[in-house]
């Protein structure tokens, strides 16, 4: 590239980079610098310290990480199969891929509130469980961990999908059938060439997924109860109830740390299943 | 009996139809060629063959057997494809080793097997390497290796030359020839390049829109084309319409010709190739005799190619340097009665 071109190439970065850097890294700077200051100002980890000490925010963690990772398996082992069917053999990709997409068009909160009539102990699905014979009385599926993770799938699957489509799409159909006319039947080709192949796709949804999940406010908010929170509804709860801003940092750094360590796991877990991403 | 009998087979892509009613023979140990213009339908029929699509009618038997719904990974047939198609996230190891993992093999003999296969194409040593670290060439030479390990009943190539350059692509058809030759392999061979296709065949199969206009081995081709599309495909330029008369055949204007090919009655249409015609000033006797006057002369280096206009039309004749003849001199044409072919 010669000089003038990369002097451009910059200046067309420089507006994105100044409000990154502006409205985002320098906020997050302070955000992280002044959890480890006490109000004399003198340098602490008490504050850590204290959060994981306490039983309540223990809870809350594990619960915040066991969520998330549940709801992205699910939405890897439900996005997986769709996605290779839009990708590979259908005729209406344009179609099927705007239904998969097609949540993302309504808010959460109104996603939510659907849930809250379809899962509630009178909803739909107690109804159809009650006259199908499966259960005597309601079962309780709302304002608890289901609820929030049912809330969690349909609210980012789409995400998965679209990530699995994109890296589907393009593995070759020729190496499909040179693995059959090797003898793979479609099990084995899928296990051995559409699986690690579509490993960059699962990657990347997963990790929007996760961090979609771990960070979601609303859907717990509304799905989950009292006793149910997350790390997400805990910040809101330090910073707005509770006035508490550094606890809410607190949190709020914790929650970046688990992100970026779940997130650099999965990677890893990916490079061991195909050696050449 | 042939090992490999299409019977009638028509097929095309949804409801557009690609190929009408094609037969093909092919038999136990030869390699036969496929060679046509573009999008006449060689891919198609290959592709056919392999089990990756099935014909909407007609017959496909292998060795006596139906197998025409056999499915793909059941047919032990190897293919190299245009785009190699080797496994990205693989070694060059597994590429080859994929197929023997497929029919369960003890891995001491997928070792064995897999080493001696790379060893038979020249890349021992790259093993350990991903695909992408590889050459065009080396790469073509591992899509052969992973072909040849599954010993398969049939091996289909289709233009696996054609991504590299014209030195290497002499180089590598001599050696899958050789590898062919060595184990016997039923073989088929898509192309649409002519020297490699007669080089490399015992038999080569014309195909045009969609049909299969000759089988026949290569010489036979090239010397003895069945119809006017194949004559134009191997080279020869000049066409002209005559008919049968005693002892041979007149033109139009009542020039007669001989030729040494069987009699043949009525109307029909003969070639020749450039190079069978002798160029001589006007009024020279010769035998097979049409006169015509030079329109263009082209150096062609070596030779000279001059286009006569004559009233049967116009000849192109390939001429060497001994006499040189300019546009608009009147000339007169022999043509080689050994070199007219009859169609
Ligand atoms: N997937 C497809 N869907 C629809 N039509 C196709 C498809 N593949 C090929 N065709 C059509 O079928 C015809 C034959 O194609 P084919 O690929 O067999 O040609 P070919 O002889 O291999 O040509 P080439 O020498 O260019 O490779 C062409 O007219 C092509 O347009
Ligand atoms: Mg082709």
């Amino acid at each position: 590239m010669n000089k003038k071109a990369l002097t451009i190439g910059w200046l067309m970065v420089l507006p994105g980079c100044l409000f990154v850097v502006f409205f985002m890294l320098v906020p997050l700077f302070l955000l992280v610098f002044r959890t480890f200051f006490d109000e004399g100002g003198s340098f602490t980890l008490n504050g850590y310290w204290e959060m994981f000490q306490s039983t309540y925010f223990q809870q809350v963690f594990v619960r915040s990480l066991k969520l998330s990772l549940i709801s992205t398996a699910i939405c890897a082992l439900l996005g997986f199969p769709s996605s290779y069917y839009i990708a590979k053999y259908s005729r209406h990709k344009g179609m099927l891929m705007a239904f998969a997409v097609f949540p993302m068009f309504t808010s959460p909160v109104i996603r939510s509130f659907s849930w809250i009539v379809l899962l509630g102990k009178k909803g739909i699905v107690n109804s159809a469980l009650m006259t199908i014979g499966l259960t005597s009385k309601p079962i309780s599926i709302l304002y608890n961990e289901v609820s929030m993770t049912i809330g969690f799938i349909q609210l980012f699957l789409p995400l998965m999908i679209l990530s699995l489509i994109g890296v589907m799409e393009n593995i070759p159909e020729d190496l499909n059938l040179a693995a059959g006319s090797l003898g793979a039947t479609k099990l084995g080709t899928f296990r051995h060439v559409v699986l690690p192949l579509s490993i960059p796709g699962l990657v990347t949804g997963s990790v929007l997924v996760f961090t979609g999940c771990l960070t979601a406010y609303t859907t717990p908010q509304l799905l989950g109860g009292t006793d149910t929170r997350v790390l997400a509804t805990v910040i809101y709860q330090y910073a707005m109830s509770l006035g508490d801003w550094t606890q809410a940092s607190i949190v709020a750094v914790v929650m970046i740390v688990v992100t970026v360590c779940v997130s650099s796991g999965i990677n890893g877990i990916s490079r061991r299943l195909n050696p050449t991403i | 009996m042939a090992l490999l009998e299409l019977q009638d087979i028509t097929a095309g892509y949804d409801k557009n139809v690609i190929l009408k009613n094609l037969n093909l023979q092919v038999e136990k140990g030869e390699l036969l060629s496929l060679l046509g213009s573009s999008g006449c339908g060689k891919t198609t029929t290959l592709r056919l063959i392999a089990g990756f699509s099935e014909p909407m009618s007609g017959k496909f038997l292998f060795d006596g057997k139906d197998y025409t719904h056999v499915p793909l990974h059941k047919r032990n047939f190897g293919f190299v494809f245009q785009s190699y198609a080797l496994f990205p996230h693989m070694t060059i190891f597994d590429n080859v080793a994929f197929g023997l993992r497929m029919r369960k093999c003890s891995s001491s003999e997928i070792q064995n097997q897999v080493m001696e296969t790379l060893e038979l194409v020249d890349l021992k040593g790259y093993e350990k390497r991903f695909p992408k670290e590889l050459s065009g060439g080396q790469r073509q030479r591992v899509a052969l290796a992973r072909a040849l390990v599954i010993k398969p009943d049939l091996l289909l190539m289709d233009e696996p030359l054609s991504n590299l350059d014209a030195k290497l692509r002499v180089k590598m058809r001599v050696e899958i020839r050789k590898l062919q030759q060595k184990f016997g392999i039923t073989a088929i061979y898509v192309t649409h390049d002519q020297e490699e296709c007669f080089a490399i065949s015992d038999k080569v199969a014309i195909m045009n829109q969609g049909i299969i206009e000759q089988l026949d081995t290569p010489d036979r081709i090239y010397n003895r084309p069945n119809t006017e599309f194949i004559a134009h495909f191997v080279g020869f330029e000049n066409f002209l319409d005559l008919t049968s008369a005693e002892g041979g055949y007149t033109g139009a204007d009542g020039s007669f010709f001989r030729a040494d090919a069987p009699q043949k009655q009525g109307r029909l249409k003969a070639c020749i190739r450039p190079e069978d015609i002798q160029i001589a000033p006007l009024g020279t006797d010769v035998p097979n005799r049409l006169d015509g006057q030079i329109m263009v002369e082209t150096f062609l280096g070596k030779r000279y190619q001059y286009n006569v206009k004559t009233a049967l039309g116009e000849m192109v004749v390939s001429a060497d340097q001994e006499h040189i003849y300019h546009s608009g001199e009147s000339v007169t044409l022999s043509l080689a009665s050994n070199k007219i072919i009859l169609l």
